[in-house]
């Protein structure tokens, strides 16, 4: 499956609803931005345009803000959302191999992609979702899994591609036996 | 004995990460006659899921439920089981045990509702005495100059890092001309390790409403925002309703019970940058633009957002200020020590036992802290080195652990006392590796503008990579000494200017362990990937292939159940550790 079938279909009045509801002020960028996202995913150029019309937002402050917060995203993701904590915890609890192994799980080798080729799920980095005392710490979908080891999060990937019906385009180490890996 | 019975779940984030609901489902389904009630988070994360049940005039707390262990709690309660020790952390029977210390030694001010009220009942805030230090201001006609000087003599200083006195701040702003105020409070908490402004919006948001209720007062102000970040679901559904409530109750909107004063306030969600938590980035972003930071003065006080007078507390500023009110400033400024009033929240993570939320008095030393709240060590290796105050903060060795937690004494040592976030670390740690690692971090939320910190952060950055790759020279260490102090002076903003300080308090206390990466090309802690090599132990070895099965790149090669036959092929291995995580019989070696 390509990429591109990835990109959202953008609805005008939902977008024009959004203007309507938070405002076409400046001041309205930033949660304009965010009820997009939360949307689709990411920001669709065309949901954008339909901003830059529909308020008094400029196109280099729109962009700008698009581009300056983390948050935001301007390609299309997969169907689910991964999001690895990588503070400060996190990241001396051994944060790095939950993407080793999710990664290879989901054949993504290109360091510069973050979306398996199946567009079936995106892994993202994030800073801290403050669960720290549960460290390392990884969302599927908005539900966290607490005190992970690279082989957990596999584990959890596995099963959550198993009740979405998703196929993981890589290797899994789980084989026929989920109850293997080292118990901590 | 189970008529009268009342079950507290903790569902905070961490309650809910670690399964909560899931224990909820089943104890609803067993218990159905119980009363239950779901709190913010206890502060014990490492004993999530924790639940109290209370009947018959006694009470239980339970901690690490799981779906397996239920079963012991239910039968015990239903008086058909033993008592199952292993998850108490207390009761009143059986009062204390190890881990109850955990609660005793702290002191609990900014926390005191946190995971004793279900954080969305107004009605349980209000049994607790909740929005009464503001309504004593009202009703008793106390002017906004007194309760500034009743803030003055409690003497707290500011809990978002920099410690600035807040009667002073408020004072500024109550005196500096034009309409309308504003009143933000900042609930950015852009620190990786740190979660105690998440713990408070989410576990208790109606004493930050309070909070910024009685600062708006005092200074004036008409209309307020609560910059909360996207990251923190929970804190922002929780914020709102409370929000609502608050306004059905008629503590927020028009002249509020009666008197001429009037206030509101919005919510903004904060998008994702480090930098919006500096007060004038976060201006910047609440007025819709990129967060980038801007010279001050004029400080925000006399010219903040939309170019109003504007006051930026943190949330755990402004959750203490309703306890101040309520007990008096004098209350407040008995606790703690000469410079540094009152108590400090912790938000404790790392290799110790015991992480979750601490709240002591100022003055206990680190050592204190971390032993006899956090339990020390959770591997049983020794305590190397604490990191407090996140990319903006440093490390203290272990041989510093008496020192006191105070504003000046943590400075004196190179780190800051910042939020409060503590990272615990161990032997098995490597502190140029914890440097690279903040390095990075402040090098990608750097806004860019001024070039000492967009450079300067990226040199540090790179330089560090080198001596981590064990490519570095001696001539390299002192490159980055230099280059910190320089991004330290030059800065325009505090990121920049405390950026290098996790560089400097690790060069200053572990240059050692720099010179084992540029000379001997090791790494002390195991942890540098281009320093350490895999090996299989071949007489620990059983040949399950399991390591093999997790190897992300192939490395590992062998004949299934036959031990002597595997091999890591050191050409392939990338160094990741997940062989070593998986192995069973601790047959891999890093070194
Ligand atoms: C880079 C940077 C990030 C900051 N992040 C936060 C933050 O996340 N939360 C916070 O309350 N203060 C943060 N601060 C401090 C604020 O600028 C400000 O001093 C504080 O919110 C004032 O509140 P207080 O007086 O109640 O401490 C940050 C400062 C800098 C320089
Ligand atoms: S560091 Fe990962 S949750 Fe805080």
């Amino acid at each position: 499956m390509s990429k591109a079938s990835l990109e959202a279909t953008v609805d005008p009045e939902k977008v024009q609803g959004w203007i309507t509801k938070i405002g076409s002020d400046s001041s309205a960028a930033v949660p304009l931005l965010q009820a997009i996202q939360s949307e689709y995913g990411y920001l669709p150029r065309k949901a954008m345009n339909l901003v830059l019309e529909g308020t008094e937002i400029n196109a280099s402050q729109l962009f700008g803000v698009a581009t300056f917060y983390a948050q935001f995203r301007l390609d299309p993701v997969g169907r689910h959302m991964i999001k690895v904590c990588h503070g400060t915890a996190c990241h001396v609890q051994g944060a790095d191999r939950l993407n080793t192994s999710l990664r290879h799980a989901l054949g993504i080798d290109d360091p510069k992609e973050d979306t398996a080729a199946n567009g079936s799920y995106t892994i993202e980095n994030v800073a801290c979702i403050g669960c720290c005392s549960l460290a390392p710490v990884m969302l599927i979908d908005g539900e966290a899994f607490p005190n992970l080891k690279g082989a957990d999060a596999q584990r959890h990937l596995v099963k959550h591609a198993k009740t979405k019906g998703e196929v993981l385009p890589g290797h899994t180490g789980d084989g026929d036996d989920q109850t293997d890996a080292k118990e901590k | 004995m189970s008529g009268d019975m009342v079950i507290t779940m903790g569902e905070g984030t961490c309650g809910i990460a670690a399964g909560a609901p899931e224990v909820t489902k089943i104890l609803k389904e067993r218990f159905p006659e119980a009363t239950f009630k779901a709190v913010g988070c206890i502060g014990m994360c490492h004993l999530e899921v924790m639940v109290e049940i209370e009947s018959g005039g006694k009470s239980w707390l339970w901690g690490n439920v799981n779906k397996k262990n239920l079963p012991k709690i239910v039968r015990f309660h239903r008086g058909q089981g033993d008592l199952p020790e292993a998850m108490l952390i207390r009761s009143t029977d059986n009062t204390e045990t190890e881990r109850s210390q955990y609660l005793t030694r702290q002191t609990r001010i900014a926390l005191r509702n946190v995971g004793e009220l279900n954080p969305t009942s107004m009605e349980q805030f209000r049994a607790r005495g909740g929005y009464s230090a503001f309504e004593n201001i009202i009703k008793g006609g106390m002017t906004p100059e007194q309760v500034i000087e009743e803030v003055r003599v409690s003497s707290i200083r500011g809990r978002g890092g920099a410690g600035f006195p807040t009667a002073v701040k408020w004072g500024f702003a109550r005196s500096a001309q034009g309409e309308p105020k504003y009143l933000v409070c900042n609930g950015d908490e852009g620190d990786p390790g740190a979660f105690m402004d998440r713990s408070l919006l989410e576990g208790d948001p109606h004493s930050v409403v309070e909070g910024m209720l009685i600062a708006a007062y005092a200074i004036g102000a008409s209309k307020g925002y609560a910059y909360i970040r996207a990251e923190y679901p929970l804190a922002l559904k929780h914020f709102a309703i409370a929000l609502d409530d608050a306004r059905q109750a008629g503590f927020l909107g028009h002249d509020i019970l009666g008197s001429n004063f009037s206030f509101d306030i919005k919510i903004k969600e904060g998008a994702g940058a480090f930098v919006c938590g500096e007060e004038t980035a976060l201006l910047a972003s609440i007025e819709g633009q990129r967060g980038m930071p801007r010279i001050r003065p004029p400080f925000p006080a006399i010219q903040g957002v939309f170019g109003k007078p504007t006051i930026i507390n943190n949330v755990e500023t402004l959750a203490n200020i309703p306890w101040i009110l309520k007990n008096g400033g004098a209350a407040y400024a008995r606790i703690g020590t000469e410079k540094s009033r009152g108590t400090k929240v912790f938000a404790l993570a790392g290799a110790v036992k015991r992480g979750g939320l601490v709240e002591v008095p100022m003055g206990m030393t680190i050592r204190q802290l971390l032993e006899e709240i956090g339990g020390g060590s959770a591997s049983g290796r020794p305590l190397k080195a604490v990191q407090l105050g996140g990319p903006s903060g440093g490390c203290i060795p272990e041989s510093l652990f008496d020192t006191i937690i105070d504003y000046d004494a943590i400075n004196a040592t190179g780190a800051i006392m910042g939020s409060g976030g503590m990272v615990v670390t161990d032997t098995k740690s490597c502190m140029v590796d914890l440097a690279r690692f903040f390095l990075e971090f402040t090098q990608i939320e750097s806004c860019g503008k001024c070039t000492f910190c967009r450079i300067g952060t990226l040199r540090m950055k790179e330089l560090l990579t080198k001596i981590c790759d064990g490519s570095g020279t001696l001539e390299d260490i002192d490159t980055l000494e230099e280059l910190a102090q320089r991004v330290k002076d030059a800065s325009l903003c505090g990121l920049g200017q405390t950026a290098p300080n996790p560089v400097l308090t690790t060069l200053k206390y572990f240059r050692d362990e720099y010179i084992a990466h540029v000379t001997e090309k090791r790494c002390p802690g195991g942890v540098c990937k281009g320093l350490i090599t895999h090996t299989i132990l071949q007489d620990k070895c059983t040949g399950c292939s399991i390591c093999d099965r997790y190897c992300p790149v192939n490395a590992i090669t062998g004949e299934l159940k036959k031990p002597n036959t595997w091999v890591i092929d050191q050409k392939i291995c990338i160094n990741c550790g997940m062989c070593v995580e998986v192995c069973n019989p601790d047959a891999i070696l890093a070194a």
